[in-house]
């Protein structure tokens, strides 16, 4: 049931109301005129589509290509899922077999459903909605290879996926099936519409539906560039289980990585589960590997979280990202004590920890100390530091802390005005006492940073380098001037001191 | 060996026999208590077997082999809570020092969130100040503190680092035997700054506790901080004796140097500067 101009109309029947003579885009005081006892629920289009979708993912269990039917979106509200079974056949043992166990797994989920083969997609889609019911299964419908036309061509106009007022001209044409639609000439079929639009729109739906215009379907998941699967007759429900699972896949995925020189950036294990969920687990490394035991071992931190909820009895392996890598060359020197490659390390440190555990750090052309250097992730190279300044101009005292604080800690803080180091400051409830002081280095914003509305923020810093009567180091800075509670520095009333980092 | 027959006092009068019984019973005692797979294979010697000395002769004797172990752990804290980026610093001049005899390599520098907040986060520049090359760092930001040791065993049983270098709040002695460990198996060294001023047992191969102390003056500048200087305790060395002494890093020439005597210090001429120019002196609010 779904909103309209003219009060709620019926957005979809089940069979039981179908068979009582109702029809989508019925009135709801018409159908209760009908049926007195019906039971409506609110039409909901976008959580129907996200169960299509839920279901699309599903459905990768048969087909790598599996695509949410974007054309169903019309009044009646029927969607349909579109799969492209190219080469998936055989591994279940024809085509026949494969459409029936869709067709009984289907029925398992308690989802009723209607299936059409044929070469197209245009094709499948009308045998599916528009084949009267053939001998066997009823709601399974093939079209042999190279029979797409004489399947199709008794099925009505409407099978040609047509906008409603072209199927209702056709029909008055007397163009019932899609047979004589085929059967006149182009030219004179694109003539009888009132626009060279809707012609040839036409034209292209029948001609995709033969075959002589290609369809590409979109896959709603991007078919993987390498799969393994691995189908279990007995579902698994424990942790162990999905360890001997890998342990069997990974062998295979590595194989085939190396046969096609290609090595893996992202790998995903896809879990179906009895119950019609999927879920779906990802690593990544750093760089293009295909070491299947390094592999496993990343995903030894992800098995854990996976729900097998009532056991799972497909387990696949999507190579997601792949890379050219070439062959490895065994040296004969690296024979005896392999050392470990980094690039392990930081993937898996990164598939426990999470991404951004791990950084290298990179200079930034930045005034400011803490925007002066940046993270970078540990699979790019960072740019390089400029050399250390030559010793001799250099003096060998630390001029950097080498502990910054994130967030620099406000302290109270005795200094000479205007601008004399601190004599004495006070941070985290101890006193310390100056002993000796270094500074000022002032730090001003970038010109573009300069006066702006942030107010304390971008005000003039003096750093000073600060050691105490104990020998310990601090990096203050003084935010602001004294006497200085308006103009160019920005900063309004009086300076505020802070320590920025400390030293050893 | 003929380590088994007792040293009498009698043999104490030739020298040379004392020395060959001390050798091999160092030898015996090392195999027995650490390390027996660095010991029985030579192979590992070139990268493992070489200590690495700190190049101040009061703590390098005090040390087994005269240096530090590169396949062990070894930790450090500070005196008191507030010596903990002295100690911090200490272990990073080690790193410094292992660098300059020739191990380079990235090194593994993990901190927990907790460690962040305490002391800051590393900053690349300061970094190099203390001898190092920020490009060598690989920084790990831990979410949970266990997740720290993990990660250090991971990083030392890899063996592509040249070291791991880690700051923990508190750690067990289970878990200190465990980074011992993966230290010898990785022959790489893992250097632990311990929040918790030294716990009460560990399989640390040194520990040492640092005090930071007034520095000299800069050179050229008689009122500014200059090098920096520490009290390192040798408090606990196995196969070695504990020791103190008071040292100076120079990242330049890249050595520690044992420190004048704390009464030789200058007096700052600034001070009494400081005193008389009180009046003119503001608060500034925090």
């Amino acid at each position: 049931m779904a909103p309209d101009r003219r009060g709620p109309v019926l957005w979809a029947v089940n069979r039981e109301a179908g068979a009582r003579g109702l029809r989508p885009g019925m009135r709801l005081a018409d159908a209760r005129a009908l049926l007195a006892g019906l039971a409506t629920a609110r039409a909901d289009p976008a959580a129907d589509r996200r169960g299509l979708e839920r279901l699309a993912l599903w459905c990768n269990r048969f087909t790598p290509w599996c695509a949410v039917d974007g054309s169903g979106d019309s009044d009646s509200g029927d969607g349909g899922l579109l799969l492209d079974i190219t080469g998936c056949a055989h591994l279940f043992g024809g085509e026949a077999a494969l459409m029936n166990e869709i067709a009984a797994r289907l029925t398992g989920l308690g989802i009723e459903a209607r299936l059409g083969l044929a070469d197209t997609p245009g094709a499948a889609w009308a045998l599916a909605r528009f084949s009267p019911a053939a001998n066997g299964r009823p709601d399974v419908r093939i079209a042999a290879p190279g029979e797409l036309r004489t399947a199709i061509a008794g099925l009505p106009v409407e099978a040609l996926r047509l906008a409603a007022e072209d199927a209702h001209l056709l029909r008055r044409l007397g163009l019932i099936t899609i047979g004589a639609v085929e059967n006149l000439p182009r030219t004179s079929l694109a003539r009888r519409f009132p626009c060279r639009e809707r012609g040839s729109a036409v034209l292209a739906r029948l001609d995709r539906a033969l075959g002589r215009q290609a369809e590409p379907l979109v896959p709603l998941v991007p078919p993987p560039a390498c799969l393994e699967r691995l189908s279990l007759p007995e579902p698994l429900i424990d942790r162990a289980g999905l360890d001997a699972v890998l342990a069997r896949l990974m062998p295979e995925l590595a194989a085939a990585l190396e046969r096609g020189g290609l090595g893996v950036r992202r790998l995903a294990l896809w879990c179906y589960r009895v119950d019609g969920g999927v879920v779906r687990r990802a690593v990544a490394t750093a760089r293009a590997t295909r070491d299947g035991d390094h592999l496993l071992r990343l995903f030894q931190e992800t098995l854990e979280t996976i729900d097998p909820g009532f056991g799972i009895d497909l387990a696949a392996l999507h190579a997601e990202r792949v890379e050219p890598l070439a062959p490895k060359q065994l040296s004969l020197a690296e024979g005896g004590r392999r050392r470990g490659d980094l690039n392990l390390l930081v993937d898996r440190l990164l598939a426990r920890l999470g991404t951004g555990a791990v950084c290298r750090l990179e200079p930034v052309a930045r005034h400011r100390p803490e925007q002066a250097e940046r993270a970078v992730a540990p699979g790019r190279d960072p740019a390089p530091w400029r050399e250390a300044p030559a010793s001799s101009e250099a003096p060998a005292t630390p001029q950097r802390p080498f502990r910054l604080f994130d967030r620099p800690e406000p302290v109270d803080v005795m200094a000479e005005v205007p601008d004399g180091p601190p004599l004495l400051f006070t941070w985290r409830r101890v006193r310390r006492r100056v002993a000796r002081a270094a500074g000022p280095e002032r730090i001003e914003p970038e010109w573009w940073a300069g006066t702006g509305a942030g107010g304390r923020d971008e005000a003039v810093r003096d750093y000073y380098r600060i050691e105490d009567a104990d020998g310990r180091r601090y990096w203050l800075y003084r935010a602001g001037l004294y006497g200085d509670s308006s103009g160019d520095t920005g900063a309004g009333g009086p300076p505020r001191w802070y320590v920025h980092g400390l030293y050893g | 060996m003929n380590t088994s027959r007792p040293i009498s006092p009698m043999r104490v009068g030739s020298p040379c026999d004392d020395t060959a019984d001390l050798a091999a019973l160092r030898r015996r005692i090392a195999a027995l208590e650490r390390r027996p797979a660095a010991l029985e294979g030579a192979t590992v010697g070139s990268r493992a077997g070489r200590p690495w000395p700190l190049g101040v002769d009061t703590l390098d004797g005090a040390l087994p082999e005269n240096g530090l172990a590169s396949d062990g752990l070894h930790e450090a804290a500070g005196a008191s809570a507030a010596d903990g980026p002295a100690a911090a610093a200490f272990l990073a001049a080690l790193l410094a020092r292992r660098v300059r005899t020739g191990e380079c390599g990235p090194v593994l520098v993990c901190q927990s969130r907790g460690g962040a907040a305490r002391f800051g986060r590393l900053h690349g520049p300061g970094w190099r100040d203390l001898g190092l090359e920020p490009a060598d760092l690989l920084i790990l930001r831990a979410r949970r503190e266990k997740d720290v040791p993990w990660a250090m065993e991971e990083g030392l049983r890899c063996g592509a680092l040249a070291a791991v270098l880690a700051e923990a709040e508190s750690i067990e002695f289970t878990a200190s035997r465990r980074l011992a460990l993966a230290a010898a198996e990785g022959a790489t060294p893992a250097l632990l700054l311990r929040h918790d001023e030294l716990g009460p047992t560990s399989a640390a191969l040194t520990r040492w506790r640092v005090t930071a102390l007034p520095g000299s003056a800069d050179p050229f500048d008689e009122g500014a901080p200059g090098l920096p200087r520490w009290r390192l305790a040798l408090v606990r060395a196995r196969g070695g004796r504990p020791a103190t002494c008071d040292v100076e890093w120079n990242r330049e020439t890249g050595g520690f140097r044992m420190a004048a005597a704390l009464a030789d210090r200058p007096v700052t001429p600034r001070a009494g500067a400081l005193e008389a120019s009180r009046e003119r002196c503001a608060l500034g609010s925090g």
